[in-house]
């Protein structure tokens, strides 16, 4: 896995990221993937403050993910 | 031959498809279904060029803002709590006015026996529960109001942040919701937690979720020993579960249930207005439960505790010396540094296992009384000061949960070591809390 | 009085209005659990129609069928073990991307699949338009648009679980290709699999080998049970 772009926990409110990968167990990735999480797609950020979960717009729904889990959720801006 | 075969070709095969996709199988796979899907909807489905921030969108920027997000689940769940007893009040005294009235009639019925059985047993002991049930109803109809129109998933995500510093996490958040209604459905919902040691932790500390079996008792014993701030204590005894339960998730996580937590990723649904058919169906599904209790469990608890009461025959109805008396006496001793080693509390409890709401039941077949009349047979003839009342419902709320809960607890964990201990360890913090409270209540009354 | 007798099972993402629809179907005739103390793994309700008499199982609603949690772990062995006539899987019409997964997923179980539209009025509101006939062609299976809390679409629904039941259902075999690396792992194991009776009577070998290549925890355990 490449290392360049962020941790969705930095990206801005109102930003459109795509992800790159998941820095994390099978577990997790395959949670996510569930989801509609997967390497490509493009999400929305809707909602991020300092601190507490992350609301993202994944393929059309909207869906919250904790402040742990955003900082393993690699994307890169666009 | 096979079976070993086909495993090993498996991981041959897995390892293979690391080296050349740089990624676990199971991710690629996951990818070639999306992508097949979106190759599908291509054809299928068109979507407006620009979706409009939704509604949805537009109400969360205030329900999960990180300023008014807390607040405002506070006075959500502070407007459930009038709306259920305001609106319930005028119901209550209906049905207690209704069974005074019939308890007066069938006391006359002969023989003896047979008017002491229905009215002092049956409607002094099952009328005594059934008065509750528009608080019951109510309270379901408000959590199912919350779920169906998509609150739920929003005040889950709001105290994700408080639940993750004590071990907990907002998937916990529901179920503890639930718990409010009933412990029961509230320990089913712990199926969605992954984590074995989060869903553990959050089972273990539902029982503290003070159900609405415990309503009853908090209603009566507020209403005779505090009435000017009857609301108040009642919402206080929510309050001392919910911090019980966090101090004890926070012990649990840092003792025999360590260990990482896991992780919070949750569909919030767009909201919507609940319908009516649903609302009524979701409340009836866990009210009916309720009822079913009451016709069975309670109504042969109570009649038990009658039947205990009356005898030896000829004995005076519930006094020391009936049965009921006798067992009630030997095991009050252990209740007495909490202030009620009485042996009618005593007996009210041991029967409360069966059902919470057979503690009021059983104390309103051995007063022969229910409603009004009961609070102050208890506060005249067992000498509670408000004190004592106080701790009492504090143990009530923090003591083992029903029968029907433990077996939740057994078949969800799958061991009766974690029903046992659940059992065992929620009784334990009611006594000690109990005593606490009544001797220092103690100190600072003197 | 002689019915036939059909067997489905409702599946679905959380949220999806699954619960609505089985109310729809079964009315006041469902059966919740057993109390006290005993899990309830899952709820069922019957209903009549025509000569018909189906009895409808609630699967717990998921998002997949891995076996990363209990409730997926349930949904699944139902159908894997009891093969239901068929499986109605409830789509989020507004959300079609992620609730079409779980589908895919049952496709590839081999079990007859409906996939029941339902929330289209929430899809019209958000100006979608779907082409649910082409849907249908495409994935090989009926699809029925419902909105299910207006309980409109259930007799549609009903009517296409005896088409299904009776066999006069038209449908494709549709097989996802994914891509020729996996492709080739997957036939491989496939192979395999097909050589042992038991197995391939139990399950799909193609479903069967794409689960192991996904390193599926209780397919592995059931397998290594057996060694």
């Amino acid at each position: 896995m490449t290392n360049q772009g962020m941790p969705l926990a930095m990206a801005r409110p109102g930003e459109l990221v795509t992800v790159i990968g998941v820095r994390a167990g099978r577990g997790l990735q395959r949670r996510l993937s569930d989801m509609g999480l997967t390497p490509g797609i493009q999400i929305r950020v809707m909602n991020s403050q300092m601190s507490g979960p992350v609301i993202i717009d994944l393929r059309g729904s909207r869906v919250a993910v904790g402040r742990g889990v955003a900082q393993k959720v690699l994307v890169k801006e666009g | 031959m096979s079976r070993e075969e086909i495993l090993q070709a498996k991981d041959r095969s897995i390892a293979h498809l690391k080296r050349i996709f740089g990624d676990e199988a199971e991710t690629v796979i996951a990818e070639e279904r999306y992508g097949f899907i979106s190759g599908l909807l291509k054809d299928v489905l068109k979507k407006p060029a620009i979706e409009r921030l939704t509604l949805s969108d537009n109400i969360d920027k205030v329900v999960v803002n990180r300023w008014l997000g807390i607040p405002l689940f506070l006075a959500i769940m502070y407007g459930v709590f009038q709306f259920v007893f305001t609106l319930s009040a005028p119901f209550m005294d209906w049905i207690d006015t209704f069974f005074g009235w019939l308890g007066g009639y069938t006391s006359g019925v002969s023989p003896d026996w047979l008017g002491s059985l229905l009215a002092d047993g049956i409607i002094g002991g099952l009328g005594s529960v059934l008065i509750f049930i528009p608080p019951i109803f109510l309270l379901f109809i408000a959590i199912a109001i919350l779920e169906d129109c998509g609150y739920m998933a929003r005040a889950a995500f709001v105290m994700d942040r408080v639940m993750h510093k004590v071990g907990l996490h907002g998937r916990s958040f529901i179920p503890m919701i639930l718990g409010f209604g009933c412990n029961i459905p509230g320990i089913m919902a712990c199926r969605t937690i992954e984590n074995p040691k989060d869903r553990l932790t959050t089972i273990l500390i539902n029982p503290f979720m003070s159900c609405g079996a415990r309503l009853p008792i908090f209603v009566l014993l507020a209403g005779a020993f505090f009435t000017a701030n009857q609301g108040l204590v009642v919402f206080s005894m929510y309050i001392i579960g919910i911090i019980v339960a966090i101090i004890m998730a926070l012990v649990l996580r840092k003792s025999i249930l360590k260990g990482p937590s896991g992780h919070f990723v949750m569909e919030l649904p767009p909201y919507r207005l609940p319908t009516i058919t649903g609302v009524l169906v979701h409340m009836w599904e866990r009210g009916s439960l309720f009822l079913r209790k009451a016709g069975t469990i309670i109504f042969g608890v109570v009649v038990l505790v009658w039947l205990l009461s009356s005898l030896p025959w000829g004995v005076e109805y519930a006094s020391a010396e009936s049965w009921i008396g006798q067992i009630g006496s030997f095991i009050a001793p252990i209740f007495a540094p909490a202030g009620f080693g009485q042996w009618q509390a005593a007996v009210s409890l041991i029967f409360g296992f069966l059902a919470k709401e057979v503690v009021v039941g059983t104390m309103g077949a051995i007063f022969a009384a229910e409603g009004g009349l009961l609070g102050g047979a208890i506060a005249s003839q067992l000498g509670w000061t408000p004190l004592i009342a106080f701790a009492f419902m504090v143990f009530c709320l923090l003591y083992v949960p029903c029968v029907a809960a433990i077996g939740a607890i057994r078949g969800e964990t799958n061991s009766w070591k974690w029903a046992g201990f659940a059992a065992l360890y929620t009784t334990v913090v009611a006594w000690i809390v109990a005593t606490l409270i009544f001797q220092i209540g103690r100190l600072f009354m003197s | 009085m002689f019915k036939k007798e059909i067997t489905i099972a409702l599946a679905g993402n959380p949220n999806s209005g699954k619960t609505t629809v089985f109310n729809n179907l079964t009315g006041a005739r469902q059966h919740v659990g057993n109390w006290p103390g005993v899990t309830v793994e899952r709820k069922e309700g019957s209903c009549r129609y025509q000569e018909y008499h189906i009895k409808v199982v609630d699967l717990p609603g998921v998002y997949s069928l891995t076996a990363y949690s209990p409730d997926e772990v349930i949904a699944r062995n139902f159908i894997v073990d009891e093969k239901p006539d068929a499986v109605v899987d409830i789509v989020d019409a507004s959300n079609m991307e992620r609730n079409l997964y779980l589908a895919v997923q049952i496709l590839e179980m081999g079990v007859p699949l409906i996939i029941a539209l339902n929330m289209m009025d929430m899809a019209e509101s958000r100006r979608y338009r779907i082409d649910f006939n082409a849907l249908a062609q495409e994935i090989g299976v009926p699809v029925i648009p419902m909105v299910a809390n207006r309980n409109r679409g259930t007799d549609e629904l009903l009517k296409e679980i005896v088409n299904v039941f009776e066999g006069k259902s038209a449908k494709k075999k549709i097989k996802l290709y994914y891509g020729s690396e996996l492709e080739e792992h997957i036939n491989e194991l496939e192979e395999l699999i097909s050589h042992d009776e038991e197995l391939s009577r139990q399950f799909s070998p193609r479903w069967l080998a794409i689960k192991l290549i996904e390193q599926d925890k209780e397919v592995l355990e059931k397998i290594g049970d057996k060694l």
